[in-house]
């Protein structure tokens, strides 16, 4: 990097026509020009869809021709009066608290035991829990519900046997079990992205310092404890973040696999967003409304900010409190 | 045999002349591909699965018939087909026939430009050819223009399906060695205990597919229809002009026996995440008696091979239906696309579309009644069990339309409540919501609420519309009914 800007200088100098900025931009034409095609792909099918879906939360719109009907905040106070809504926003907040924690503990324990170089397969063992993350949840969703809806029966049946229930359960349509298929399911489908980053994570702790630990006499679980979660944390917050992140984002495999029911049970506000702006086969309950629904994700992206301000301003806390200790 | 080896550059030489040459067979095509000379080519759009066969024969005739006219069919997903047309005519690429979506009404369409008026080809010679009141201002006449026309004759809309095998395997039947068609709700009820204890619990007396949220919708329409609740779970009851859930009694006795059966054992565990065409497929292999659905299972039931099941409709609590299946004189299912490029060319395969000798195809074909009375002879049926559904023709009845007495009432928009039947109907069957006649006592309301409010905004706009525009307090729901125009 150093070597291009001293590169750069001579020749923006000579010349003498191009502002500082531009000189910089111009140093860097290359790494601009590689940024440039993702730029516009965000640009236009992030940054505008969420700009031009501003004006409509101030409308009641079927998505049908062009909005015409203003009602000013009303969409907004609807949003924030709405039960089905405060409970998707719940389901969502419960899945992201299961599916995180459960899931990185697996991760971690999965890439503890990959990483060891004495065991055999390992390659072959990293891609079959990797597997999963590259196959579509929609795909996983409908696997799943056919596995639960043609094979449900007999899981009932060992479970009866066994005397673990007295009746049949169906498994996707009880609001007892419903999220917990749903939980289960998104743990196992993105296991591999987080198995991968712990991986990476441990692959950079040096030898060294393990061989130095058993020859002061540390065994597994202090080297674990005073070496790999220390070394691991700063790639371990940023796993916590992205894991936080795609798990809010749960919503295909809550549609494909229940559909948001049995009467809202597993409704997750992405579902709730998407029933309000297109219905679906159930939409004889639900008025196509793409000002509400958009009402409703503004809503739920400030909750999300506020929310992760608090995470911040508490993780910032609490680093200062151990800094103050140490 | 020895190897064909191949250095790297030759491969890469190989691919290329392989891709290009096939680039330039896509790009020329075959004289075999080419449509018509100078023919016209139509885009039609619909959501037509089981009916699929009828409608690409009606394809192949009508291309026999009219040489140069060339139809390309899309078949869109049910669910997605309103976001797909609005996303088509957005970007100018509409086919030019298409099913119309039915929602929202027909006039929002036509006030956003996307339909032609048919007045220049449906004249009143044409629609002398259907029946009387076919052609409603409000249903398929806006400003006094023609956008579409009805297909269907009045039908039930939802038959209780019985599985011969599965019977007989229970002992119901009669001495003649036919299935006993249960006629009552006691009469379902003990089918159900006798199916379910008999099989030892292995196969269950009913089942449905609720995964899409439709089929407790269905049941409770059949079934109340059947006790006498007129407006089902489409319509207010037009004798009062209200949403009925909480004050006619029919729809909590229903849910009441329903949760009955499902504590009982009697209903297939799975039926509240299994879609409706798991559901068919779990009932033609005998997992459960008894479905409840429309016209449409018949045809893929056939065509799989499954042909040994009964049906009827309208159980009632007392053998005898108290209500039937109202539908309007007039309704509507194909239309024009206002940006038709060859308007006549479109006119004619909607004209085929709709003419009584592919009218008379469609119920030969076991997929429908048609608008013209004399297809709908059961004589002419070959299958037994269409045969049964066209004789059920009397259960369906004209029951009053606001439209004609007032069609202004057509532009009253009615928000949708939530959470609404299909929702208040599965937190009942899975326990979430614990007092039945209180949760369809407050859907009530919310809907009631809601018509209160449309009506009133829509006063507010300057049309002349009242709630009392809903009222037929003279219908008695056993005979048809004549709306008087206002």
């Amino acid at each position: 990097m150093t070597d291009v800007r001293l590169a750069a200088r001579p020749r923006a100098l000579s010349t003498g026509t191009v502002s500082g900025l531009w000189r910089r931009i111009a140093a860097a034409r290359w790494s601009y020009l590689y940024v440039l095609p993702m730029l516009v792909l965000l640009l236009a099918f992030v940054i505008y869809p969420i700009i031009a879906s501003l004006g409509y939360t101030f409308y009641r719109w079927d998505g049908i021709g062009e909005p015409g009907d203003f009602v000013g905040l009303a969409n907004f106070s609807r949003v924030m009066t709405d039960g089905i809504f405060w409970g998707a926003l719940r389901n969502t907040f419960f899945y992201v608290l299961l599916v995180v924690p459960i899931q990185l503990v697996l991760a971690l324990a999965l890439a503890l035991v990959l990483n060891n170089r004495r065991l055999r397969l390992r390659t072959f063992y990293r891609t079959l829990f990797f597997l999963p993350v590259v196959t579509s949840a929609a795909v996983v969703g409908v696997v799943v519900q056919l596995l639960f809806s043609n094979f449900g029966d007999v899981v009932n049946d060992v479970l009866m046997s066994l005397g673990l229930t007295h009746e049949y359960i169906d498994w996707l349509g009880d609001p007892n079990f419903a999220m917990i298929i749903i939980i289960g399911v998104g743990i196992w489908h993105t296991l591999g992205y987080n198995l991968v980053y712990f991986l990476a994570g441990l692959q950079t702790i040096p030898d060294e310092l393990y061989e130095a630990a058993r020859l002061d006499g540390a065994g597994a679980f202090a080297c674990f404890r005073h070496i790999t979660v220390p070394l691991l944390r700063s790639v371990g917050v940023v796993i916590v973040l992205l894991s936080v992140i795609g798990s809010f984002q749960v919503f295909d495999l809550v549609q494909v696999l229940t559909n948001g029911g049995p009467y809202f049970a597993t409704e997750v506000v992405n579902s709730y967003i998407y029933h309000l702006a297109f219905g679906g086969f159930s939409g004889s309950s639900v008025d196509r409304d793409v000002g509400l629904a958009s009402a409703a994700s503004f809503f739920y992206g400030l909750l999300l900010i506020v929310f992760a301000v608090v995470q911040a301003l508490f993780l910032r806390a609490l680093v200062r409190r151990r800094g103050g200790r140490a | 045999m020895p190897a064909i080896q191949l250095s790297r550059r030759q491969l890469l030489r190989a691919a290329a002349a392989t891709g290009g040459a096939a680039l330039l067979a896509g790009c020329g095509g075959s004289p075999e591909d080419a449509g018509p000379a100078s023919g016209t080519s139509l885009a039609y759009w619909d959501w037509y699965v089981s009916q699929a066969p009828w409608v690409d024969n009606e394809i192949k005739l009508f291309q026999q018939a009219n040489g140069k006219t060339t139809v390309k069919k899309t078949t869109q997903v049910t669910d997605k087909y309103l976001d797909l047309l609005a996303l088509a005519f957005r970007s100018g690429t509409a086919p030019d026939v298409f099913l119309l979506p039915t929602k929202p009404k027909l006039e929002v369409h036509v006030g956003e430009g996307w339909l032609m008026p048919l007045d220049r080809w449906a004249t009143a010679e044409w629609r002398s050819r259907f029946p009387d009141n076919s052609f409603v201002e409000g249903v398929n006449i806006f400003g006094g223009k023609v956008y579409s026309a009805p297909f269907s004759g009045l039908a039930p809309a939802l038959q209780l399906y019985l599985h011969n095998g599965v019977f007989k395997e229970a002992g119901l039947t009669n001495p003649d060695g036919t299935v006993q068609i249960p006629k009552t709700w006691d009469d379902i009820t003990r089918a159900a205990e006798t199916i379910t204890s008999k099989s030892g619990g292995k196969v269950f007396g009913l089942g449905f597919g609720n995964a899409q949220k439709g089929a407790l919708p269905w049941l409770i329409e059949l079934f109340c229809r059947g006790a006498g609740s007129p407006g089902g779970t489409q319509n207010v009851d037009y004798r009062t002009g209200r949403w009925t859930y909480g004050t006619d009694r029919n729809y909590a006795d229903f849910l009441a026996l329903l949760l009955d059966w499902k504590n009982r054992g009697f209903i297939y565990p799975n039926s509240m995440s299994i879609s409706d065409e798991q559901a068919r497929a779990f009932f033609s292999k005998g997992r459960f008696g008894m479905i409840v659905g429309g016209v449409w299972n018949q045809a893929p039931w056939e065509e799989a091979g499954f042909k040994d099941y009964s049906l009827m409709t309208l159980p009632s609590p007392t053998g005898t239906p108290q209500g039937y299946f109202y539908g309007s004189p007039g309704s509507y299912l194909l239309g024009i696309s206002a940006k038709a490029k060859n308007p006549d060319q479109a006119w004619a395969w909607l004209d085929w579309f709709y003419g009584p000798a592919a009218g008379k195809r469609w119920v030969q074909g076991g997929y429908g009644l048609s608008v013209y009375p004399e297809n709908n002879d059961p004589a002419g049926v070959t299958s037994p069990t269409f045969r049964q559904y066209v004789a059920m023709a009397g259960t369906a009845l004209v029951g009053p339309v606001p439209a004609i007495r007032n069609p202004e009432i057509a532009k009253v928009e009615v928000a949708a409540v939530q959470p609404d039947l299909p929702d208040v109907a599965a937190g009942i069957y899975t326990g979430q919501l614990k007092d039945a006649p209180k949760a369809l006592k407050e859907l009530e309301d919310r809907l009631n609420g809601a018509l209160s409010e449309a009506v009133a905004k829509a006063r507010g706009q300057g049309l002349k519309v009242g709630m009392d525009d809903y009222v037929f307090a003279d219908w008695d729901i056993a005979k048809p009914y004549t709306t008087k125009r206002g």
